[in-house]
């Protein structure tokens, strides 16, 4: 009996907070005509007409474009923000360096409404031939990226034992050496967290998107709001829905894959941080 | 000891590249944010900034849409928090004996978690249109009435649903770490005793999980304090200033009015507050440790 309760209280809640999507999903698959009589949630022509019409390249609008952009900035937003934070993070937990001013520090900047930078980065970027271009925005989402990967990666370290580094320095290896042909395979998985975490928060991202991009280097988060704009009248909702979805759909996908892992990090910036 | 200060100097070797790269990206807006907030700056004497002093700071005291913003976002950031744990927390508490056995059931209710907020927004354009979208169509079908959803009065409490809606899984995924981790001995210790159900709730489970109860409220706050994506998207700083966030409030500054002396002057406002409310809850946390210890 209580267990029908259960059952009936996770339908509600699963339904009510991916409503969004199975509405975006299901309008995505109706043509125009059917959405002028049906906007419920149930599809009677299935079409893809709305996929076709969104990978159609017009002189305003280049979803390939966009997917390019948000995968380059993606990937060097969460590849910089690893290989900065492994070797600091091997010198926190081992060297005990900055453990009481660095790490509360970048831990905290996860909190700070990066706002507040935003106005003298667009000023710096536009100095330095930034603005609108990939490596910027690439630039700024490891910022965005550094304090959950930093803290994954000292809390990684912490665990292993200290007899692992102790064994290679008798054998009169650098520090350096200890953390690429010691520590750094050991970390794999937790390396490989902060890298999938970090795609999907850098995908995501659509503050800095807006403001340091304006055509060249779009990313989808923002891309998307430009098909609700398009074609001069009214939106058209089965367009702007199939961009969505594919939009959506990468990071939804990844974290389908990896959601243990993922699970697992979220808690861990959250509860050791 | 000589080793040990060689080791030192290799290990600040390792923490250099992470150092440098915060010092340019991160201490060198800081600086122009703290000389452009006491000049008199435009687009065009970007380079020559005057210093004048505290206007740029009285200017945004002065202005009410300022406090609006501060208001909104102070608001927005309790109330989501405060909805966001409590419904995450009674989730997480009452459907655990399903998750604990059939785990795929938490990446179905993670899901809103992996969707780009300013996506979820824009999502919200279709579900809430009055014409294409299911909300209203269904409200018209059963009740025979809609509702503006994003008119002046209602749009702050829709923001909260969209909000709400999309975090409460963050919320649910913590606490359920959190109630899985409660030792079983100790629960099944007070069944002994004869502790009944909402007693073991009451003093037993949730006290062991207050800190992350504490943590998520927290988190979950400052999330919802410097919310702008999904505003963003969905009704803008709405009619009147009157959904603006002070991210917004920043943003429109520097980008629809030009107004660089302003956005900047609130930037550093936040940026003082936010260092401070986090300052103290470090020392706060710190100091707990200490006295476990």
């Amino acid at each position: 009996m209580i267990n029908a309760l259960r059952w009936l209280i996770f339908a509600i809640a699963a339904l009510g907070m991916n409503f969004p999507i199975l509405v975006t999903l299901a309008t995505s698959f109706k043509s125009a005509r059917e959405l002028s009589t049906n906007p419920g949630l149930w599809v009677q022509a299935p079409t893809l007409d709305n996929y076709f019409a969104v990978f159609q390249v017009s002189d305003r609008l280049n979803i390939f474009l966009y997917l390019f952009n948000s995968i380059t900035v993606a990937f060097i937003g969460t590849t910089l923000a690893v290989v900065l934070a492994l070797p600091a993070a091997y010198a926190i937990a081992r060297g005990k360096l900055g453990e009481r001013t660095l790490l509360p520090f970048i831990v905290n900047l996860r909190a700070v409404p990066l706002i507040i930078f935003a106005i003298p980065l667009y000023m710096m970027f536009q100095w330095l031939a930034l603005l609108d271009t990939r490596l910027g925005l690439g630039l700024i989402l490891s910022i965005v990226n550094l304090p959950l990967a930093l803290v994954i990666l000292v809390n990684a370290i912490r665990d292993l034992p200290a007899e692992l580094d102790e064994a290679a320095l008798m054998d009169g290896a650098s520090r350096a050496q200890i953390l690429l042909s010691v520590i750094a395979p050991v970390c794999r998985p937790a390396i490989v967290t902060s890298l999938i975490f970090g795609f999907i928060t850098a995908w995501n991202e659509f503050l800095f998107g807006l403001m340091l991009t304006t055509s060249k280097a779009v990313p989808i988060t923002v891309g998307a709001s430009f098909f609700f704009a398009a074609s001069g009248g009214g939106v058209q909702w089965g367009v702007a829905s199939a961009v969505m979805v594919v939009g959506a759909l990468p990071p939804i996908l990844l974290g389908l894959i990896m959601y243990r892992q993922i699970s697992g990090s979220m808690t861990a910036g959250a509860v050791k941080g | 000891m000589n080793t040990q200060r060689a080791h030192s100097s290799e290990f600040r070797l390792l923490v250099t590249p992470l150092v440098l790269f915060l010092l340019v990206f991160l201490g060198f807006p800081a600086i122009v944010n703290l000389i452009y907030s006491i000049s008199d700056v435009s687009f065009e004497t970007l380079r020559q900034p005057r210093i004048t002093g505290l206007s740029n700071f009285a200017a945004v005291w002065n202005d009410s849409a300022f406090w609006q913003a501060s208001w909104f976002s102070l608001r927005f950031g309790v109330l989501t928090a405060l909805l966001e744990c409590g419904l995450g927390l009674f989730l997480a508490i009452f459907l655990s004996p399903l998750i604990e056995r059939r785990s795929w059931l938490m990446a179905i209710l993670m899901l809103p978690l992996m969707v780009a907020p300013a996506l979820v927004g824009l999502m919200y354009r279709l579900v809430l249109h009055e014409f294409a979208g299911p909300v209203p169509y269904y409200l018209w079908a059963w009740f025979g009435a809609s509702f503006s959803f994003l008119g002046p009065t209602s749009a702050f409490w829709t923001l909260i649903v969209v909000e709400t809606l999309q975090w409460t899984p963050f919320a649910l995924l913590l606490f359920y770490m959190a109630y899985r981790a409660i030792p079983t001995e100790i629960v099944e210790a007070s069944a002994m005793d004869g502790a009944r159900r909402w007693h073991l709730l009451w003093f037993i489970e949730l006290p062991l999980m207050a800190p992350t109860i504490v943590v998520a409220l927290l988190i979950r706050f400052i999330d919802g304090f410097r919310v702008f994506d999904n505003v963003y998207v969905l009704t803008g700083s709405g009619p009147g200033g009157s959904t603006a966030s002070l991210s917004i409030y920043i943003y429109e500054a520097f980008f629809k009015q030009g107004a660089i002396g302003k956005a900047v002057a609130a930037s550093v406002i936040l940026f003082a507050v936010s260092f401070a409310v986090l300052y103290g809850l470090n020392l706060i946390a710190s100091r707990r440790k200490g006295a476990v210890k």
